[in-house]
């Protein structure tokens, strides 16, 4: 079973999880995002690592949500896409994790800007929903995530309570 | 040398725990062995042939004591007594239990020391000249900046999950000791006109099954965008590196397919947005830092100089190690001293715990409390004054340690090969060791002079084979173990990858191959002073394979 997870806890009921033929909104890829920008409803896009996060700059404003793709837990190029995404595109909207999504991943996932998770691997699940995430909550590199800054050094970080 | 504050102490023992929770889940079956192995590797876990394997770290190759009494307890309790020192300044343990190394773990934080990224597709361990700190030629110490980026690169949320893994080296001299062309990033320390520090980056380097050297993209690059340029350079190659096969997925082919002037154009694009950020260093970060690198207050010891001449004259094997061990400092009244850890006949790189105690209590007595491991799988003393050079060489003496050898041809750089390793094709050691015992006579080997022979039981090269002035590359030909030679490589200043010189060589023959070799450069040599790669280069390679291949009906 794949659930939808946040950080405040797993998502009943998410539109963008919904099959189609019931009626649950559409992630576009990418070229057909760009071709969607015309209509008024909003949209999602589902992004491949290789494709270009620079590309939605034009679009962005009307994204509902990006979600960006593991294809396995090994391929970490979503974590620079993500990075482009929040810091260099300023993109405040929703940003998932699709694809092979595994409880170690998760916190570093929340790092790089991160904030839901398309997760359907049990272990993961279980843990995620306990709210026992394997991360450190020092950090030694700023990354897009809400960090307090953290001491000695300028590119120390620490979590932020609760966050 | 670098100690921890509290975030560091804190840090390392989240991460401790971070991994005694991934064991626990690993052996309950929550996470797959597929899904284990990054996540062991990064905190420097193997699993070799006949047990696994960790690597602890040794920040760019310092050491004090109290590190080098703790690795000597753990090969004393965790493993058979030994450990072996690695050409990236690490030291692996060839036996522990997995369920012992979080305990492990939790012993190497209490003197300030892990594993982290030891191994995985993520930034590895940065290594650094082992004489920094001491060298005269030194434009500053490099260490520091290691230990910004040492710092900047632990768990890195963007960059632990990279098509490869990625090797970091800085050098602060133009006498490269650090092999910074064979790394993903080389850093040279420098200065410009204006007397500011700054870096020489080179991209790029890699051995492995496609040996290249790496490119120079910056010829300065101001301190403070040390981590901001380097950031362009991981975020470039995470998103554009090869991923769909793992020999092509070094940035070194992805600086070839792309070409050296557009890959740059693509960094420096991506480093306008960075380089003002939050990543740019401030001056009193670098400082704060550079201020843990104090050199020791060294002691005026000018009566080193007398008594070092008078012990030379009444002792020639002491003169004999001081001809090739040790190295000016940049203090007259002290030296450098490399402690070699390779005994005619030995494992290279290998030392017994009680030999790392020994190399402990020593640093304590005569080095002020510094100790180096050097790419090369020996260990370096760099702060030992003159006159204190002959009771130490009596001391290393007695416990196997004053092998006379360094840069020699007995010097020999050897992975571990199929006697432990699982992705090895050939035994390493029983050939380092042959050779080893070949030359091992001290007349001859002095005769020879430098000469650097690397040894490597794969194509994985981590036996630098290819930068070797003779290497060495253990092969597989229908199940046998066959060894083909290379000449003429290098990984100095002028580095140079070897070129194979045809045909490979049995077991049984390839120490007279060597030999073959070692004789005709004798032969062919201007003049004494000519040393083997000088030779090798003016002469080129037909000479050697005419010796090699004359007799193609007998070696056949």
């Amino acid at each position: 079973m794949t659930v939808i997870w946040t950080q405040d806890g797993i998502v009943e009921d998410d539109p963008w999880s919904q099959p189609e033929s019931e009626g649950g909104p559409k992630l576009l890829p990418l070229a057909e995002a760009l071709d969607h920008a015309q209509d008024n409803a909003p949209f999602g896009v589902v992004l491949q690592p290789a494709d270009d996060v620079r590309a939605l700059a034009p679009i962005l404003e009307r994204v509902a949500i990006v979600a960006l793709t593991f294809p396995a837990f090994s391929d970490g190029r979503a974590f620079s896409q993500a990075m482009l995404l929040r810091e260099r595109l300023g993109y405040q909207g929703e940003m998932r994790a699709v694809g092979t999504v595994l409880l170690d991943q998760v916190p570093l996932m929340l790092r790089t800007g991160f904030d839901s998770f398309e997760v359907e691997h049990a272990p993961t699940i279980k843990r995620l929903a306990e709210k026992r995430l394997p991360g450190i909550d020092l950090h030694y590199q700023p990354a897009a995530d809400e960090t307090r800054a953290g001491p000695g050094y300028s590119w120390r970080r620490t979590a932020m309570l609760n966050g | 040398m670098y100690r921890y504050d509290e975030f560091d102490h804190a840090f390392v023992a989240a991460r401790v725990s971070q991994f005694r929770d991934q064991v626990e889940r690993r052996l309950t079956g929550e996470i797959s062995e597929d899904a284990f192995k990054p996540l062991r590797l990064m905190n420097g876990v193997y699993l070799q042939l006949h047990a696994y394997m960790l690597r602890v770290a040794v920040p760019y190759g310092t050491l004090d004591s109290r590190q080098m009494r703790k690795l000597a307890h753990i090969a004393r309790t965790y493993d058979r007594g030994y450990g072996h020192f690695t050409t990236r300044q690490n030291i692996q343990y060839n036996w522990p239990k997995l369920s012992d190394i979080p305990a492990i773990l939790e012993e190497l934080a209490e003197v300030e020391m892990h594993a982290i990224q030891t191994s995985g597709n993520c930034i590895r361990n940065v290594t650094a000249d082992h004489f920094a700190g001491a060298a005269a030629d030194e434009v500053a110490d490099p260490r520091p900046y290691a230990e910004i980026l040492r710092q900047w690169s632990s768990v890195h949320p963007e960059f632990s999950f990279l098509p490869r893994k990625f090797k970091i080296a800085v050098t602060a001299a133009e006498r490269d000791r650090a092999a910074i062309q064979t790394h993903d990033i080389g850093l040279q320390l420098k200065k410009n006109d204006q007397g500011e520090l700054g870096f020489a980056v080179w991209i790029g380097g890699g051995q492995g099954r496609t040996p290249i050297l790496a490119k120079k993209v910056r010829d300065f690059l101001p301190e403070a965008d040390l981590l901001s340029y380097v950031t362009a350079i991981m975020r470039v190659y995470n998103l554009h590196g090869r991923r769909d096969n793992k020999y092509k997925a070094r940035i070194k082919i992805l600086v070839h397919e792309t070409g050296v002037e557009q890959l740059s154009a693509e960094i420096e694009a991506e480093w306008q947005h960075l380089k003002d950020g939050e990543l740019k260093l401030p001056e009193a970060d670098i400082a704060a830092i550079n201020a843990y690198f104090e050199p020791p207050k060294l002691a005026p010891r000018a009566e080193g100089w007398g008594e070092l001449a008078a012990w030379k004259k009444s002792d020639p094997g002491f003169a004999d190690w001081v001809g090739r061990n040790v190295a000016p400092h940049r203090h007259p009244d002290y030296a450098m001293v490399t402690i070699s850890l390779k005994p005619i006949g030995g494992i290279p790189g290998d030392a017994s715990a009680a030999q790392m105690d020994a190399v402990a209590r020593l640093a304590e007595e005569f080095a002020h409390d510094e100790i180096r491991v050097t790419h090369e799988q020996n260990l370096v003393l760099p702060h030992v004054a003159l006159a204190d050079l002959e009771p130490l060489y009596r001391a290393l003496l007695a416990d196997g340690l004053a092998t006379a050898n360094a840069g020699l041809i007995t010097d020999i750089i050897a992975c571990p090969g199929l006697d432990y390793c699982a992705l090895a094709n050939a035994r390493s050691i029983p050939v380092a060791q042959e050779i080893s015992n070949r030359f091992g006579d001290p007349a001859r080997q002095a005769e020879i002079g430098d000469l650097k022979i690397k040894i490597s039981g794969c194509i994985n090269a981590c036996g630098h084979h290819h930068v070797g002035h003779i290497g060495i590359l253990g092969v597989e030909k229908k199940g046998a173990e066959l060894y083909q030679i290379s000449l003429g490589g290098s990984g100095d200043e002028n580095a140079s990858i070897g070129q194979i010189t045809g045909r490979g060589f049995e077991p049984h023959q390839i120490t007279d191959a060597i030999e073959t070799i070692v004789d005709t450069y004798l032969a062919q040599r201007s003049s004494t002073e000519e040393t083997f790669i000088e030779c090798y280069r003016r002469i080129g390679a037909d000479p050697f394979k005419a010796a090699l291949y004359s007799s193609e009906a007998e070696a056949a």
